[in-house]
């Protein structure tokens, strides 16, 4: 069932896969060529981490990671939110969300898919790079927005939170 | 008028053993088969001591309880049970779900989980409550031992256990009606008693069946699926092993006394220096008395040394033969007596006032 391929003919006598492919292009022309922003995913080995047996948990030394990857997407975070730990105590001001649209060409071309849980570093400036998780893969592509006039989905778009330097510190 | 005849007019007030290998009733002092058997379960394949149970092996236990206890079947298919206790890290909720998810990588229903409460509270179970404070540590094992020279003893001790309730969200999600009826048959049977017990590392622990709740999403216009939640509480306790002592025996005593040589205040004065074998005994006699008896505890030769006031002495030794009193007369000094003999002296006097009959008594050993 799965390597079977239905041809789209959605509104064909407008648009097709030539143009959807050109839009495509343009797009990733503009945003890998002219905006460039460039982020790097860890991606979780789990076979490979060391994992507790009960809470399948593993700390920042024990987990495994599969080769890093460069990747570009277009990147919002938001702004940094202000909060504390214990009622108004023990202030913690940390970095906003990050959301990424990323094209589905573009991991394919990689060859990477990004999973719930992995984690994604962002440089922030030439000497310190944030770290994010990702909290919704953003697989389900079904919407209208994520398509081109309805025709075919070619971005997904992933959203992550923070995390702090004791559950990941890079490599 | 009598009695109705449901009223017992007898009662046995001695009943019969309820454990066959204690035939006379359990006695209190020696340890009862059973308790040495959990005790050899806890000690299986291990030190001495108890294996340590801690947060992590009671979730263990609970989870191993679901999948077994709580194994349900529908269709020939057992429902999947996610084998961990989901955490904080997103990832490692992916990696455990991955084996039964559907290509947008969601779980496959139907599906169970076990989630617990982060909150530890202080357990309920009443054996354990505050019956004991400050830690106090209890013999747990005596363990000989042996440094090539000594044979000795270790002391294996253990403080009280520490009670803890941990609360579990047992929860299916599932499709059909069939599969929710089948996970709560199973359920029910096996809370029957109100409790279960769970297994961990040797020591039964008690599952208590709190609630169930039903948290099913059932919308016209959206995704419909059935949630039920079991909320099951694990009363459990805490064996730390790093409270464990273990401390040698007394395997040599050594008694000293200390004197001040300086402090002769309390020194006796007449202390006799040797222990003599040789006593002198006065008898009296007062007035109008011309006998006198003696038992003696000890077998020594007697002898007359001097006699105020006494003309003639007549002396008759008593002794128990088969118990039947012998009693002989004395003709000649010194004369022999034993232990448990009676000494009978009958004298004459020279005038009616007191006399005194002096005796030579040495020790025979």
């Amino acid at each position: 069932m799965a390597n079977k391929k239905i041809p789209i003919t959605r509104i064909s006598k407008f648009f097709g896969a030539e143009d959807f492919a050109l839009e495509q292009n343009i797009g990733m022309e503009w945003l890998h060529g002219d905006m460039h922003f460039t982020l790097v995913l860890f991606r979780v080995d789990s076979k490979l981490s060391d994992v507790d047996d009960v809470y399948g948990e593993s700390g920042p030394e024990e987990i495994r990671f599969k080769v890093p990857v460069e990747f570009n997407a277009y990147v919002k975070i938001d702004e940094p939110r202000l909060d504390s730990y214990a009622a108004g105590l023990v202030k913690d001001l940390e970095p906003g969300n990050m959301t990424l649209g990323v094209y589905l060409k573009h991991l394919e071309e990689l060859d990477i898919d990004i999973n719930y849980g992995d984690y994604i570093g962002y440089p922030e400036k030439e000497d310190k790079m944030r770290y994010y998780t990702v909290t919704n893969d953003g697989r389900v592509t079904s919407d209208n927005k994520h398509t081109i006039g309805g025709y075919k989905a070619f971005y997904r778009t992933i959203t992550c939170s923070y995390v702090s330097p004791n559950e990941f510190k890079g490599i | 008028m009598s009695l109705p005849k449901k009223v017992k007019k007898s009662l046995n007030i001695a009943p019969g053993p309820i454990q066959g290998h204690y035939p006379d009733g359990y006695d209190g002092r020696t340890t009862p088969n059973r308790r040495r058997e959990l005790a050899d379960l806890i000690n299986d394949d291990g030190t001495f001591l108890p294996k340590s149970l801690l947060h992590a092996d009671l979730d263990r236990g609970m989870l191993d309880f679901v999948q077994t206890q709580l194994k349900t079947v529908t269709n020939g298919k057992t429902i999947n049970v996610i084998d961990r206790i989901l955490t904080l890290q997103r990832w490692a909720e992916f990696s455990q779900t991955w084996k039964f998810s559907t290509s947008d990588k969601n779980v496959n229903l139907p599906f169970i989980v076990v989630v617990r409460k982060p909150e530890v509270q202080y357990g309920s179970n009443p054996a354990l409550q505050y019956t004991i404070p400050d830690r106090k540590q209890f013999h747990y094992a005596k363990v000989p031992t042996w440094d090539g020279n000594r044979k000795g003893y270790d002391i294996y001790t253990i403080p009280q256990p520490v009670p803890v309730d941990i609360t579990y969200d047992i929860k299916i999600i599932c499709n059909r009606m069939r599969e929710l009826n089948n996970f709560n048959r199973k359920t029910l049977q096996t809370f029957t008693s109100r409790q279960a017990y769970s297994f961990v590392k040797g020591h039964y622990i008690p599952i208590v069946l709190e609630s169930i709740g039903d948290e099913s999403k059932i919308d016209t216009e959206d995704r419909r699926y059935y949630q039920q939640t079991y909320q099951l509480q694990l009363q459990g306790f805490l064996l730390d092993e790093e409270e464990f002592e273990v401390k040698p025996a007394i395997s040599r005593e050594l008694v000293m006394f200390g004197f001040d040589k300086k402090n002769r205040k309390k020194e006796r004065k007449n202390l006799d220096v040797h222990n003599p074998d040789r006593v002198r005994t006065n008898v009296d006699f007062p007035p109008g008395q011309v006998t006198q008896t003696i038992v003696y505890d000890y077998k020594n030769n007697i002898r007359v040394r001097r006699l105020n006031n006494i003309a003639s002495v007549v002396f008759e030794i008593t002794t128990l033969e088969n118990n039947y009193p012998l009693t002989k007369i004395v003709t000649e000094e010194p004369f022999l007596i034993n232990s448990g003999d009676t000494l009978k002296m009958t004298v004459v006097k020279n005038n009616p006032g007191a006399a005194r009959l002096i005796l030579d008594e040495k020790l025979v050993r």
